[in-house]
């Protein structure tokens, strides 16, 4: 089933810092909720594992995150695949741009498509949308921590188009 | 079956000693969600920890002005009880529309707060009639036990022995229920009480039960279902899924909210 997710953050840093730290498998590594690892795995490209814990699921993805479209510091593109073994898959891609923001700041605009199959999306259909905000809206309260301080402006899910075979 | 250890152990300290290792041990109470997930392969704790021989979490009994039930009540004996329909009539109701027999001969109440699914019936009722959770720790306000999408307060190694409720002067739940699952894709729990009047919504928000505030405030002025004329509710704010997209929820939410005050108005309470 695909989800569309869009958001903007404002954070308390210059475009070049909040640029730098985007590319950074450190502090990716910390604002990616349950990764575990994150290392580089050639050019623009790295490796790693994460644990989705919500609710009673807990299970371990294993996959690849690459970066591409790059126009520093303003825009990129950063893509995942990864796969949970029998509990399922996931994929997508955000589209990530900054913009310079009052103060001195950066307004981070990023918009999300993502691909989520097998027994975790089947199972939990009803769940997805909700996570999938609870995840992004995580990931970017740490960033911005991480890069000194900021607000989430906006945060949405849009309609999933849950395709057939969806269980309550 | 994967392998896993499994203990059954004798006493609640017991229960949480094992559990304080940090090694991704689960409780078992009724196992309604916990071994459907095991089977799917979605979780693959090491170790099982069996609450059932407990017999220091059953029980149902008034107290004074509280009603007291023990976490590992299940619905099916929350839903019979002649102790909480004397009580609190309107949570028998809530017992008893809990997934289907099956479900409620084992499922607990325990179980499904500690859980808190945000399609799940007792976290509404709870926040709406304010009750405690007493845990081997402490004891926590429904205000305060909450926390979002399958999030409470409780710690690691912390486990609910009871739930109490303090006895309203009316109560109702209405819930538009998913004709398969019986999960809420609403539900609207009502109370008029010690304090105050309290609206809880279950099933349609992002992340897990809420209150009402807007309709608190109506019908604290008067409670009646015109009391709620024109109070909306943000739709960007609901829950889309295959079920039920934001929109509906949102209508949804208010039809509910109508339904439990009048079979709140309409019941009967005993002090």
């Amino acid at each position: 089933m695909a989800v569309n997710m869009s958001g903007e953050v404002v954070l308390a840093a210059d475009r070049e810092r909040v640029w730098a730290m985007l590319n950074d498998p450190e502090v990716l590594k910390i604002c990616i909720p349950g990764c575990e690892t994150f290392e580089p795995d050639g050019e623009n490209a790295f490796r790693a594992v994460a644990r989705v814990k919500i609710g009673p699921v807990n299970a371990r993805f294993k996959g690849k995150v690459t970066l591409s479209d790059i126009d520093a510091p303003n825009s990129y593109k950063i893509s995942g695949e990864g796969e949970g073994g029998v509990a399922g898959f996931a994929k997508g891609g955000a589209a990530v741009r900054l913009e310079p923001a009052e103060d001195g700041g950066t307004r981070l605009i990023y918009d999300v498509e993502a691909n989520a199959g097998g027994k975790i999306a089947q199972l939990g259909s009803r769940l997805i949308n909700s996570v999938a905000k609870k995840n992004a809206d995580n990931f970017f309260t740490k960033f911005a921590e991480a890069v000194g301080g900021g607000t989430i402006v906006a945060s949405e899910v849009e309609e999933a188009n849950l395709g057939a075979g969806g269980m309550p | 079956m994967y392998a896993f250890d499994y203990q059954r152990p004798s006493t609640v300290s017991e229960a949480a000693a094992l559990l304080s290792d940090g090694s991704g041990a689960k409780l078992l109470a009724g196992g309604q969600t916990l071994i459907p997930t095991m089977k799917q392969r979605l979780a693959s704790p090491p170790l099982v920890v069996d609450l059932r021989g407990l017999s220091e979490l059953k029980g149902i009994e008034r107290a004074g002005d509280r009603l007291v039930i023990g976490a590992l009540s299940t619905h099916a004996e929350v839903a019979e009880s002649s102790v909480v329909a004397a009580a609190i009539p309107g949570l028998c109701k809530v017992a008893e529309s809990i997934g289907d027999p099956h479900v409620r001969n084992r499922g607990t109440i325990g179980g499904s707060l500690a859980n808190n699914d945000p399609a799940a019936d007792y976290p509404a009722a709870v926040l709406a009639l304010g009750a405690t959770l007493h845990t081997n720790k402490r004891e926590i306000a429904a205000d305060d036990f909450f926390q979002g999408l399958f999030t409470t307060a409780l710690e690691e190694d912390e486990i609910i022995t009871r739930v109490s409720f303090p006895i309203p002067e009316r109560f109702a739940y209405a819930k538009f229920p998913n004709p398969a699952s019986r999960y809420a894709m609403v539900g609207v729990a009502v109370a008029k009480g010690p304090q105050g009047v309290r609206v809880a919504v279950t099933g349609a928000g992002q992340n897990g039960v809420f209150r009402a505030t807007d309709m608190e405030a109506a019908l604290a002025n008067s409670f009646t279902p015109d009391a709620l004329k024109g109070i909306s509710v943000d739709p960007s704010l609901m829950n889309s899924d295959i079920h039920a997209d934001a929109n509906y929820r949102a209508h949804l939410v208010t039809v509910m909210a109508r339904r439990a005050v009048e079979a709140a108005a309409a019941s009967l309470s005993t002090a």
